[in-house]
């Protein structure tokens, strides 16, 4: 191992290291500490900072808006989680099963990864166009009343399957790394024992798959929560009634369309601590499982 | 701009050469084998679903009006090549497309450029705190655009950047992930090579260029396809610190384009066809990389 540290100019190191260092501290870690900062602050354009200590806590913690909104980005997240994984295990496993061909049906599965979630929001958006969307005329035809934008469990509905759609790729490609690691001996001897597809699945697989699943679990989270901005803004902007109003999209809003500045860096901050919670988890659990690994 | 999309499908089917065992695997000796022939129709149907809304978006962006209620509507249209014309051209798409590719090249080439660096002195070099400057890269990972990108904003605005390339690339250089895979590679790769290199008299950079990059092609697509995927998506950001439309991205754009296009529903055919254009480059660089995709991916997990 150490072998391998074989230059020692301590100048030179510093010098190669420099330009990723130097972006990290300008662009990343300076911002969020000047979040924590601003957070403090009443801040908005054209004017001074002024002061105002815990003020904009205060003022989050007084929000009914700020809570609903929370509980709709954790629904929200929770929701994308289960939805993701359950479509991306169910695929994984049929394209795992097939003989013959695999490769093909494995890049029309992984392909929705390159989505981006623009066109994604706004196809689905066409799809469900209240007079010329194909869904909507057979969802109705089924005898079912659709108001997709102005009732928010079905807006609700509407933005969570078009960010379910994009992600399920991204799954994919992890969970058949993760099958093509377990062990053929293992899955083996459950087929000559007759052990059923299904039960092949959740009894062989998916424990052998765990820390991939829980890495899965974090990263679908953490897409929840903050990958679903495009879609938000393109689909609903947050309505009706704040239906589909996520942190994120709240966030953006009370900076760029409030331009309260202070308010929106202690919603950054917020959000700061909600990823990293989710990192915390995600190291902790991967920890314990990497007996697995592979 | 169909024909494209098909030519690379084409090129995916034929590449794969399992399938051309398929067709004869499933009938011959005993006959049909029935349980794959149910996967395979199950297969199949699913990953239909997963392509029926593009498809959709792609048959829209040929009509001359967007009106798809049944699935009698699923007839191409034959306006494809005029919308194209008019969403890139007359409604300025094109503009849109140059500048998410400028950014995107930026980003990939410079991530790829200083991640490199790094990843060189975090394998090969000693000195004090090492694990301290791997760690504090590889903290950024919990500090991502949503988190910062109001401060972010004004820091920007008053470095003058706002409107500029600068804006939407320098901001993306640093990146966790790259120099992660790349330390992760390089550390597979025998240390007897760099201690053959030193007793030459090779140094530090030398070594980078005539060996690990070498060494490394696999990777190095692999994680340029990640970067130019992630830097190609990006939305929230630029809507931020762009707002002047000749430097707006494809992401931002369509929304421009549904704004532009005249009302009602032929405006829909000009979004469709804006869909189709900012889907392909992401997605003609899965298709045509996906070998060093996949392995790459696999590296970042571990």
């Amino acid at each position: 191992m150490a072998t391998r540290e074989v230059f020692t100019d301590r100048l030179q190191a510093g010098a190669l290291l420099l330009p990723t260092m130097l972006v990290s501290v300008v662009f990343l870690y300076y911002p969020t500490l000047r979040a924590v900062v601003l957070s403090l602050y009443s801040a908005s354009f054209a004017r001074e900072d002024v002061f105002v200590g815990p003020e904009n806590y205060a003022r989050l913690l007084a929000s009914p808006e700020y809570f609903t909104s929370a509980a709709i980005s954790v629904a929200f997240a929770a929701a994308i989680v289960v939805g993701v994984m359950l479509v991306a295990l169910y695929v994984t496993f049929l394209v795992h099963e097939i003989d013959y061909g695999r490769s093909v049906y494995l890049i029309s599965a992984v392909w929705p990864y390159a989505l981006p979630p623009a066109v994604a929001g706004l196809v689905f958006l066409f799809l469900v166009h209240p007079t010329i969307g194909i869904v909507t005329t057979y969802v109705e035809a089924a005898g079912l009343e659709v108001n997709w934008f102005s009732d928010g469990p079905q807006a609700f509905l509407v933005v969570l399957v078009a960010a379910i759609w994009k992600q399920v790729g991204y799954n994919v490609i992890f969970m058949t790394a993760a099958m093509n690691n377990v062990p053929a001996s293992l899955t083996e001897t459950a087929k000559l024992d007759g052990v059923s597809r299904t039960k092949r699945l959740f009894r062989v697989y998916v424990p052998m798959m765990s820390p991939t699943l829980v890495f899965l679990v974090v990263i679908n989270t953490i897409y929840g929560f903050f990958g679903t901005f495009a879609f938000v803004d393109l689909m609903t902007k947050g309505g009706p009634a704040g239906a589909t109003n996520v942190l994120i999209y709240d966030l953006w809003r009370t900076a760029f369309q409030f331009y309260d500045f202070g308010l929106a860096s202690a919603k950054s901050v917020v959000l700061f601590v909600v990823v990293g919670i989710l990192m915390y988890v995600q190291f902790r659990i991967s920890d314990r499982y990497t007996f697995y690994g592979g | 701009m169909l024909g494209t999309l098909l030519a690379l499908l084409n090129a995916a089917v034929e590449s794969s050469r399992e399938t051309v065992g398929a067709a004869g695997r499933l009938v011959d000796g005993r006959g049909i084998d029935a349980d794959q022939v149910g996967l395979h129709l199950l297969a199949g149907f699913s990953v239909f679903l997963l392509v029926l809304p593009v498809l959709v978006a792609l048959i829209v962006s040929t009509k001359q009006t967007g009106i798809v209620t049944s699935v009698g509507d699923l007839v191409p249209g034959t306006a494809g090549a005029a919308n194209y014309r008019r969403a890139l051209l007359e409604l300025g798409f094109w503009r849109f497309m140059v500048n998410s590719f400028v950014m995107s090249v930026i980003i990939v080439v410079g991530k790829l450029l200083i991640s490199l660096l790094a990843a060189l002195v975090i394998v090969y070099y000693r000195f004090p705190y090492k694990n301290a400057v791997f760690l504090f890269v590889l903290f950024t990972l919990l500090l991502p655009v949503p988190v910062r990108f109001v401060p972010l904003y004004r820091l920007v605005v008053e470095m003058g950047w706002n409107n500029s390339f600068l804006a939407i690339t320098v901001p993306y250089l640093a990146s966790a992930t790259t120099v992660f895979i790349l330390r992760q590679h390089f550390l597979s790769i025998p240390a007897s090579l760099v201690e053959a290199a030193k007793l030459d008299g090779v140094g530090p950079l030398e070594f980078l260029r005539s060996v690990l990059v070498p060494m490394s092609r696999g990777i190095l697509v692999g994680v340029s396809v990640i970067m130019f995927v992630y830097a190609w998506n990006q939305y929230l950001w630029p809507l931020v610190v762009i707002d002047t439309e000749g430097q707006q991205v494809a992401q931002v754009g369509l929304n421009l384009l549904r704004g532009q296009a005249s009302s009602g529903e032929v405006a829909w055919s000009m979004v469709m066809a804006g869909s189709v254009l900012t889907l392909i480059p992401p997605l003609a660089l899965l298709v045509l990389f996906r070998r060093p995709l996949l392995e790459t991916f696999t590296i970042q997990q571990k």
